[in-house]
């Protein structure tokens, strides 16, 4: 409304505008920055007691950068006002995974290798319990001295009268059945220790799970809250050689490669995360399962997320134009039909899909009455995956191109008419330019998009199907990211994390480097 | 000077927000703590997910394949799970939870402890527990299937169990239960495919596969049945598979001397294995077998009478919508019969409960797996609720009033663990293709395993 604010009220309400829209913009600002403040030192409090410093040292300049800039004076802050945000959103959300994807490329994370060392060690030796040839257990009761040490009862019931003791970190006592209070069967002071009901002994649950009392032939401790037993430990860690040995056949284990393996090779689980340099890209160019059908899942994948573009786009502008039409009834209700496909949820849509195209059963051949191998032959398959990754896609195009088609001044279309263009001759000379200068970086972002689609190779047909004779798990529509998420998660090692961080560290790089490339040829479009 | 003002209303702002979180927490945290400990219980929603009904009954059997990739695929990232703020955590899916919870209710009251059930998707437990587990954001137990035992152990995420009153329970659930020696878990249910027999179309139990494939294309002529067998096959099905390529005489992956599978010693090409690739080809060929039968179209034929046997597991019988229970179809659950004299064994799964190896209270965890969860009462009541066949033989001996669990309960006897060293992660999809690729005719039984047989080593080497 420009019209309310006559220019002659402006310098007398400038003073007052000034002064409210300062308190009020004040304290709109005072809230904001205090939000932020706030969640950074609730956060920080968070992040310092794991050590996450990256994190803090990031949190802590981020925010005095945004209080110094929204709040200093001077006028060479303003742009940063702007450029802030968005650069810290940007490092947080799109520059921070690339890298922590990147660092964990480096490493062998995956199954069997998660636990830091440390933790595997602990793991391994505690696997190995349970050898001990003589399965000795007790009935136990926790139980505290009056001055506070932890000690367990046990009954032992394998000898008649059963024997009883009071075992502490120093050791097994026996002591003789009438020095002992007794609550049915169990113990309920002996020796100085009395008993901890079950409520008194959870306070000191972390204390009893540790404790562990030396006998002869291992240690005895809490299996349970009511039960003691005899373990033994076949595996020894020794801290000063770094070297695990086996009490039992004096094998010894040292740390190479993330486990601790024997002369023999023989390895012990749990390992941990060490780094490995290149070694999961290497893999990636030397075994023979990636590069086997390498070119032939490179191609596909290309044909692939560039059909699904050009088919999707060609649809989304056709419709796009058909609705444009200014005598047509009812383009909002068509509108809203053609968004559908979109705004459902694509992995639910995909399985409809899936199930309709079923050769014997689906609906597609049940109203054709015809048996179409939509998606159990190779080129059917792949056209069946253009088919719905196309329904899936069209609607965004649409979308685009009804928008963009509007901010098209029709006085150009005129124009051309004017200088004799017929219609055809027009759209393509005049509309389409225009169109594709907004529409060209859309296209490059939902190739990017559609070069990597798991969920409709995926749920569609599962990369399907199979190629009769093939050394190699790859299927016929498998694009590279379906293939490799087989390969690390299907192979013998259970889930290769690592190694398929590699993968999608090199599918960025190649999608990073075809964007650029499209990005800059679309730039020359503007100049036309 | 204003910005002076400014700067110091911002920090007091900032200061006064901490403190208002802060105090929040404070008065927060001792009444939580002080409240009875059955009233701190609670059942966090952890994650919603798209429920897949008839998938998720599939998906139970093949973790391995099946569940990982959904994740993977989900667009949005889903919220880590958080630690719920209790002395023991467990976490368990939304069938299980109802019965866990007032048995771990009880738990928590008796011994003066917090307890907290979390509702997790079952097919998530797994690989959840891989990320939360070390960070220490994971419960103390898990309900799981045995099969992930491979991949949890190998990782180090569980703590061995201490069972002493494991001779109440059925042999096969403890060996499942096991990996390398030690056992790692209480099992409370055995689950395995059985033939189910329309009894108006088929009143006498076959006893022989020739004789099930004689009498099933003899009622498709007839026109009294439209198929022969119901058995899940969409494009391949090694899973339910199973008990025809063993009645084929094929195995899996040989044994070790001490028992333990050996997963270079795959069986899929051996001899046995050619031979129940060729029988496999040859029922389709005769009919016997359909290509495509997805698991809908199975429980539909039979449940409608349309087909005269299915092979399938409880989940198709008690199915509340479209099970054979539900539809009122005639049926009875029995062994799958032999071929030429040689046994059809389905794979086994067994599910139980687990100790988290990062669990913060790992006494508790134990005595209640041991102690609560072990006995027969438990155990029955996780059947009532879930209708899986019990593990613990008593209670099993009480359920099997109900016929049916006596017929998976009989059909399970010759059955197998379904393997679960790490391994087997790489068999499903190569072996799906298999069976695929024989059923739609475009390989030969012998070709078809040959090249699957390739594949899965090729796999097992890339680890």
């Amino acid at each position: 409304m420009p019209e309310r604010t006559s220019p002659s009220s402006r310098p007398s309400r400038a003073g007052s505008a000034a002064f409210v829209g300062l308190s009020l913009g004040l304290v709109i600002k005072v809230i904001f920055l205090a939000t932020i403040n706030a969640t950074s030192i609730w956060a920080l409090g968070r992040l310092v007691p794991e050590g996450v410093w990256v994190g803090v040292a990031f949190i802590t300049i981020a925010t005095l950068a945004i209080d110094i800039v929204y709040l200093a004076p001077g006028r060479w802050a303003i742009p940063f006002r702007y450029l802030l945000p968005g650069t810290i959103f940007l490092v947080a959300f799109q520059l921070y995974p690339v890298v922590y994807t990147a660092s964990i490329s480096t490493t062998n994370l995956g199954t069997g290798n998660i636990l830091d060392k440390e933790a595997a060690i602990e793991q391994v030796i505690a696997t190995s319990v349970g050898s001990t040839e003589s399965d000795i257990s007790y009935v136990a009761r926790a139980a505290q001295s009056a001055d506070g040490t932890l000690g367990l009862l046990l009954t032992d019931s394998r000898t008649d009268p059963p024997s009883h003791f009071v075992g502490t970190t120093e050791g097994l006592t026996p002591v003789d059945a009438a020095a002992i209070d007794f609550d049915g069967d169990r113990i309920s002071e002996a020796a100085g220790f009395t008993a901890l009901n079950l409520g008194q002994a959870a306070d000191f649950e972390t204390q009893l799970s540790e404790l562990e009392v030396p006998a002869e032939e291992g240690i005895i401790r809490l299996q349970t809250f009511s039960r003691a037993a005899l373990v033994g430990f076949r595996l020894q860690y020794d801290d000063a050689s770094d070297t695990i040995t086996d009490v039992e056949t004096g094998t010894v284990y040292s740390p190479t490669e993330g486990f601790f393996r024997a002369d023999d090779g023989t390895r012990l689980n749990p390992g941990w995360e060490v780094n490995v340099g290149f070694d999961n890209y290497r893999r990636v160019f030397n075994s023979e399962a990636v590069r086997g059908p390498f070119l032939r899942v490179f191609v596909w994948n290309w044909a692939f997320a560039a059909g699904t573009v050009l088919f999707s786009f060609a649809l989304g502008l056709f419709l796009a134009v058909s609705l444009d039409h200014d005598e047509l009834k009812g383009k909002r209700l068509y509108r809203s039909i053609l968004i559908f496909p979109y705004a459902l949820p694509s992995f639910l849509t995909v399985l409809v899909w899936q199930g309709m195209m079923n050769k014997d059963f689906g609906v597609i051949n049940g109203l054709l009455n015809a048996e179409v191998p939509w998606l159990t032959d190779p080129w059917m398959a792949r056209a069946s995956l253009l088919l719905v990754s196309t329904w899936l896609s069209f609607p965004y195009f649409f979308l685009v191109s009804t928008g963009a088609l509007q901010s098209i001044p029709s006085e150009l279309v005129e124009a051309a008419k004017v200088d004799g263009a017929n219609g055809p001759q027009a759209f393509r000379r005049v509309t389409l330019p225009l169109l594709l200068i907004a529409v060209a970086p859309l296209m490059i972002s939902s190739f990017a998009f559609n070069f990597n689609n798991f969920n409709v190779v995926f749920f569609l047909n599962r990369g399907g199907p199979p190629i009769a004779g093939a050394q190699t798990p790859a299927g016929s529509t498998d694009i590279l990211v379906t293939y490799t998420y087989r390969l690390a998660f299907e192979s013998g090692r259970g889930q290769d994390l690592a190694f398929a961080t590699a993968i999608s560290i090199l599918i960025f790089l190649h999608i990073a480097l075809f964007s650029a490339w499209g990005f800059r040829k679309t730039a020359r479009l503007e100049e036309i | 000077m204003i910005t002076r003002w400014k700067f110091l209303a911002v920090l007091l702002t900032a200061f006064a927000l901490v403190a208002a979180a802060c105090g929040g927490d404070d008065e927060a945290e001792p009444a939580a703590t002080t409240e009875a400990a059955a009233e701190e219980t609670a059942t966090t929603e952890a994650m919603e997910e798209e429920p897949m009904e008839e998938e998720e009954a599939m998906e139970e059997e093949e973790p391995a394949e099946e569940e990982a990739p959904e994740d993977e695929a989900m667009e949005e990232e889903e919220a880590p799970i958080v630690r719920a703020d209790a002395d023991l955590v467990i976490w368990a899916d939304d069938t299980r939870t109802p019965v866990i919870l007032p048995l771990a209710e009880a738990f928590g009251a008796e011994n003066g402890i917090t307890v907290a059930v979390q509702e997790v998707n079952f097919g998530d437990i797994r690989d959840r527990l891989q990320t939360a587990g070390p960070a220490g954001e994971g419960p103390d137990v898990v309900i799981g299937a045995h099969d992930w035992l491979g991949q949890l152990v190998t990782s180090g995420l569980l703590a061995p169990v201490d069972l002493p009153n494991s001779a109440d329970f059925s042999a096969v659930a403890i060996e499942a239960m096991s990996y390398e020696g030690q056992l790692y878990g209480v099992p409370y249910a055995i689950e395995n495919i059985a033939l189910i027999r329309n009894v108006d179309l088929v009143p006498e139990a076959p006893a022989s596969m020739e004789e099930l494939e004689a009498t099933a294309l003899a009622l498709v002529a007839s026109g009294d049945a439209e198929v022969p067998l119901a058995i899940q096959n969409d494009p391949g099905d090694p899973f339910h598979d199973f008990p025809l390529y063993t009645a084929g005489g094929g195995y899996l992956f040989g044994q070790n001397a001490d028992g333990s599978l050996n997963p270079d010693d795959l069986g899929l090409d051996s001899e046995g294995g050619l031979a129940a690739a060729a029988q496999f080809q040859a029922w389709t060929e005769s009919g016997l077998l359909t290509p495509s039968l997805s698991y809908d179209v199975m429980i539909e034929s039979f449940g409608q009478g349309t087909a005269p046997f299915a092979i399938t597991g409880p989940w198709a019988v008690s199915d509340a919508d479209r099970g054979f229970k539900a539809t009122g179809v005639n049926y009875v659950v029995e062994p799958i019969p032999a071929l030429n004299g040689t046994t059809a064994a389905p794979f086994v799964g067994v599910q139980g409960f687990m100790v988290s190896a990062n669990a913060e209270n790992p006494l508790f965890a134990q005595t209640f797996i041991t102690e609560v969860m072990s006995t027969e009462d438990a155990q029955t009541g996780l059947f009532e609720a879930g209708g899986r066949p019990p593990a613990h033989l008593a209670a099993f001996e009480a359920a099997a009033g109900d016929p049916d669990i006596q017929g998976f309960g009989e059909a399970g006897i010759a059955g197998q663990p379904l393997p679960s060293i790490p391994a087997m992660g790489s068999v499903w999809s190569a072996w799906t293709d298999a069976y695929g690729l024989i059923l739609s005719g475009e390989s030969s039984g012998e070709e078809a395993f040959t090249n699957a047989a390739e594949q899965i080593r090729a796999l097992i080497a890339e680890g």
